[in-house]
């Protein structure tokens, strides 16, 4: 029993081991040489073990260049678009950033190392509770779980300095504008499931509110040929 | 004749157990494994031809027992291997067959578990075309008039019974197949065997398992939602409808930022699994609904519309919309009855008179059908949303839009009243590629109606999700495009194409991060938009009905620059749908190869007019294949109903097929009458490839019967000649050189497996036109073996 123990507990530290190496090389191939440039959201990428957000099966693809399927016909973001919209919100520490569309939990993880506090909301139980299960597994106090509709925002903790909407619906929920603060941040991926290419910010200023695509892929087709 | 009559049946059962399966696998996949399905049912016809080319001694020599045997075995197998196949072990999905290898062997064990009846019921149909080669005429005529009956069968059965329970109801036949030739008196082993089957089909038929849809699809997400209850289910040719309610379920496409409402909760209908639209209720003219808050307004902003014509209506949101808006005549058009029953009676509470009342006339035809015979003039005419929110990584690609096509819009330009518009509504993609293709389309049938500057006739405004595009009759005045700038600034929406539009007020309220999207737009309507087509990354050049994909983008020569800019997992995300037809070509070559013609090499291939047997069979499998599917296209347009069409076209093109085999087997062969037939197949193809489209719209307006009467005089004669070739150089064959018959079987075969999905990629990449054309240039190569040949 005891060589076997032994040998798991070697198995696991070398795994660990090649997870970390992996996040490393993730966060330089695939972040900075991309573009990104928020030390603290880089840092954070660097520190959430995303290969504990993904089905077991999808280990090895943890830390891929894609977007991977956590179940229910959801995925997890490419590890790239999760940076993109992190420092598409400007974190600072004292934020209090609310998360529609819970998923895996990895965004919310993600936004627990750099700001204050993290308010994550999704609809389907099962996975709610798994990511509610993930965060106490791995100690990030500062989020705070519901299962609900997402739809309503979460108007107890509102106004939020951002909003991220990782599921996105044909329409922006009014009450999700509502509960933005003058000077607010929203960020919302636009794409199929495997292929998120554009992001569109939403920014609330003097009463108006006003959307900007943010396209992590720039697509220049025409110009190359003229 | 009992032989003759279990043939029939038999050869029902096989079409529309095809058939139901394709009906499947769009509800727990997509539609496009419809081409797998195809090629899986001839591939079992040709595997069979090499088992029985390979063993014919012995299987000649049990022939009493095993036809029943396998009849039997075809049953249980129709009505088990569905079940098996949504195991978890087996079951694939189109999402994760690029991301988890392991879907792809899935994909693999699902397409031979499927070929297992196709495979057991063709050895038994093609033992009988061997052990009874005196009768080989009467055998392939009721082969070829059951196949036509079981298509009917399969139309009529989809509105009874849904699709969990048809396998295992159809499995019925082939078990009836098997008693009407059992040998009598029944022995005790025959009746355990038969009774133990029939067990085994009524547990499925009482019982069917469960079919589990792709995770990703609409239905499945929804179905996840809290509280979410399936209330109403409808079977139909049409696809299977359920309609959902949730009390998280609402619907308002790309609503405005400054829509300060609750976004009300509504039942949503879903056809085969994908979103099909949300139900309505009729609005009071006046009322303020969220449609009012979205561009959808857009052609109620410039003036009232009195009359107003719905295409494509769906569930009924244009129409609720129209009625907001005090719309006197609403003509709604759609094809689907099923949806249209569901919304009148089982929803007619929260439609509540949607579908009726006197500002109301539907009518239950295609949208292209109607827009040919109506000869009214309309207000405004309204087309169906393009795209999805977010994309759909391009399932529809092979799907075939007819109302989308420049021919579709030039009919609908000439419905237009003086000041009439066309409203299109369209989702941001990107890349950009539906409001690039829909506006290039605009903007060529305007030039082609002889508007020198088609730019004063369009208006076009954008949400943060959606692009709205009118099409005016008459230029667009100044105070019409100072109501659409209000309505924008209202909305917070972008006009992009109006009269005397600034460039800062394009990006006002949703800007991009660059110009490009106003940049192609303003080229499509220069002189340099023929460059534009050539030198973007997709193909924006707007469809035709002789190539009416308009949902196919993806070209060959941009694929290693997008690769560079998305990556690699990118790619089979742009056009799932294309690349899965290629996927299902490449794989379909490859095992037709290795299971109908390797295995014959044992029986080599020797002896004199093998290059013979090569171009006669070839031939006339692609042949007859590029025929079948491009006049199910034709007349899918024609008739106003894809699935009554294609019922009605394969039902007429077999049973005239059959009749031509029945003949052959009264005809005496010669080369001159071979040869004869031939140029007649080729002359009448290369008639219509030129002239049918002028004869399907100059009668498109008349009743339906008598357009089926004229779809039977234009395929008539051709199947009737196409059927005679097979059976007649099949015979000559066993007289001067039996020993290439196998390998006739099995190019034939592997030619026709084959040719299912190469001429969809052909249409596609060519045109209708090209696939009939390439038809009788392949009806040229069995001509060319006859003329060369020395008997």
């Amino acid at each position: 029993m005891k060589p076997i123990c032994i040998f798991l507990f070697i198995l696991l530290g070398w795994q660990t081991g090649a997870f970390q190496e992996q996040r490393k090389s993730m966060v330089t191939n695939q972040l900075e040489k991309r573009g990104i440039r928020d030390q603290g959201t880089l840092q954070a990428m660097g520190t959430v073990p995303r290969h504990q957000f993904v089905p077991k099966l999808q280990q090895r693809f943890a830390y891929h260049d894609r977007p991977l399927p956590i179940g229910y016909g959801q995925t997890i973001s490419q590890p790239y678009m999760v940076a993109y919209m992190t420092e598409a919100i400007k974190p600072q520490k004292e934020f209090k950033v609310l998360e529609i569309g819970t998923g895996s939990g990895y965004q919310a993880a993600v936004l627990a190392e750099i700001v204050g506090k993290v308010y994550t909301v999704e609809i389907v139980p099962e996975l709610a509770g798994q990511a509610k299960e993930r965060f106490t597994e791995l100690g990030y106090s500062n989020i705070k779980t519901n299962h609900a509709d997402g739809y309503f925002g979460w108007e107890e903790y509102a106004p939020f300095d951002a909003i991220i909407v990782t599921a996105a619906a044909e329409f922006i929920p009014p009450p999700l504008i509502k509960q933005l603060k003058e000077g607010g941040k929203m960020v919302i991926p636009v794409g199929s499931p495997f292929l998120v290419q554009t992001l569109m910010l939403v920014e609330k200023k003097k009463g108006k509110t006003t959307t900007k695509s943010l396209f992590p892929v720039r697509f220049v087709p025409f110009t190359r040929s003229n | 004749m009992r032989l003759l009559s279990a043939i029939v049946i038999l050869s029902i059962a096989v079409i529309s157990y095809q058939l139901v399966l394709m009906q499947l696998l769009s509800i727990v996949q997509w539609y496009h494994f419809a081409y797998m399905v195809i090629s899986i049912a001839l591939l079992g016809f040709g595997v069979a031809g090499t088992i029985i080319s390979l063993f014919k001694k012995k299987l000649m020599q049990n022939l009493n027992f095993l036809l029943p045997a396998l009849m039997m075995a075809t049953g249980f197998l129709m009505a088990v291997v569905v079940s098996v196949s949504q195991s978890s072990l087996v079951r694939f999905d189109s999402y994760l067959l690029f991301v988890d290898y392991s879907h792809i062997g899935k994909l693999a064990i699902t397409y031979l578990l499927l070929l297992l009846p196709f495979l057991t019921a063709a050895l038994a149909i093609g033992m009988t075309f061997v052990g009874y080669t005196n009768q080989i005429g009467k055998l392939y005529f009721a082969n070829l008039v059951g196949s036509g009956l079981g298509g009917l069968l399969a139309v009529g059965l989809s509105w009874v019974f849904t699709p969990q329970q048809l396998p295992a109801l159809l499995a019925l036949l082939p078990l009836a197949a098997a008693l009407w030739i059992m040998p009598y008196p029944f022995t005790p082993k025959w009746l355990a065997v038969f009774f133990v089957n029939l067990g085994v089909i009524t547990v499925f038929i009482f019982q069917p398992v469960p079919i589990k849809l792709s995770q990703f699809k609409d239905l499945s997400k929804t179905l996840n939602l809290p509280d979410v209850e399936i209330i109403h289910e409808k079977a139909s040719p049409y696809g299977f409808m359920q309609v959902l309610s949730s009390p998280v379920l609402r619907n308002a496409p790309g609503l405005s930022l400054n829509f300060q409402g609750a976004v009300p909760v509504r039942k949503v209908i879903f056809k085969n699994g994908d979103w099909y639209g949300s139900v309505e209720p009729a609005y009071q003219p006046g009322d303020t609904t969220v449609y009012d808050y979205t561009t959808l307004a857009l052609p109620y902003v410039i003036r009232k519309r009195k009359k107003v014509l719905v295409l494509n209506a769906g569930s009924g949101e244009a129409i609720a919309l129209a009625k907001s808006k005090g719309a006197a005549s609403i003509v709604a058009v759609e094809a689907n009855s099923a949806v249209i029953s569901l919304l009148s009676n089982e929803l007619s509470k929260e439609t509540a008179g949607l579908l009726t009342g006197p500002d109301l006339t539907a009518h239950q035809e295609s949208a292209r059908t109607f827009l040919l015979k109506d000869t009214s003039k309309y207000d405004l005419i309204v087309v169906p949303t393009i795209g999805m929110f977010g994309g759909s990584a391009g399932l529809n690609a092979l799907s075939e839009q007819y109302l989308l096509t420049k021919d579709a819009f030039h009919e609908m330009w000439g419905k237009l009243s003086p000041g009439g518009v066309i409203s299109i509504n369209c989702w941001m993609d990107y890349p950009v590629k539906n409001p690039l293709k829909i506006m290039a389309t605009l903007i060529e049938v305007l030039l082609e109606s002889g508007i020198g500057e088609p730019r004063g006739y369009i208006g076009v405004v954008r949400s943060w999700g959606t692009v709205t595009m009118i099409v005016k009759k008459t230029p667009i005045s100044a105070q019409e495009a100072a109501l659409v700038r209000s309505f924008c600034d209202r909305m917070l929406f972008d006009p992009v194409v109006l009269p005397n539009l600034e460039t800062r007020e394009r990006t006002q309220y949703n800007s991009l991060q660059d110009d490009n999207f106003f940049q192609y737009i303003d080229t499509l309507f220069s002189k340099q938009r023929p460059a534009l087509y050539r030198n973007y990354d997709f193909k924006i050049k707007p469809a035709t009905d002789d190539r009416p994909y308009f949902s196919q983008f993806i070209r060959g020569k941009s694929l290693s620059r997008l690769t560079q800019l998305f990556g690699n997992n990118a790619i089979p995300f742009f056009e799932i749908g294309y690349l899965i037809v290629i996927i299902t070509l490449v794989q379909v070559t490859l095992i037709s190869i290795l299971l109908i013609v390797v295995p014959l090499f044992r029986l080599g291939w020797r002896g004199r007019g093998r290059s013979h047997v090569l171009l006669y069979f070839g031939g006339i499998g692609v042949g007859f294949m590029f025929v079948e599917i491009v006049f199910i296209q034709r007349f899918i347009l024609y008739l106003g109903n894809p699935i009554y069409a294609a019922a009605a076209l394969i039902s007429t093109l077999l049973i005239f097929s059959g009749l031509g085999s029945y003949i052959s087997g009264k005809v005496a062969i010669s080369k001159a009458r071979l040869s004869n037939i031939f140029l007649g197949i080729i002359g009448l193809l290369l008639i219509y490839s030129f002239s049918l489209t002028t004869v399907l719209q100059q009668t498109i307006g008349l009743p339906g019967f008598l357009k089926i009467v004229i779809m039977m005089f234009v395929i008539a004669p051709l199947a009737l000649l196409m059927g005679l070739p097979f059976p007649l150089a099949l015979k000559r064959l066993n007289q001067v050189n039996p020993k290439l018959v196998p390998w006739s079987w099995a190019i034939n075969g592997c030619a026709s497996v084959v040719s299912t999905a190469l001429a969809t990629v052909i249409a596609a990449e060519l045109g209708f036109r090209w696939v009939t054309m390439l038809a009788a240039a392949a009806y040229g190569l069995p001509l060319i073996s006859t003329i060369f040949s020395r008997k």
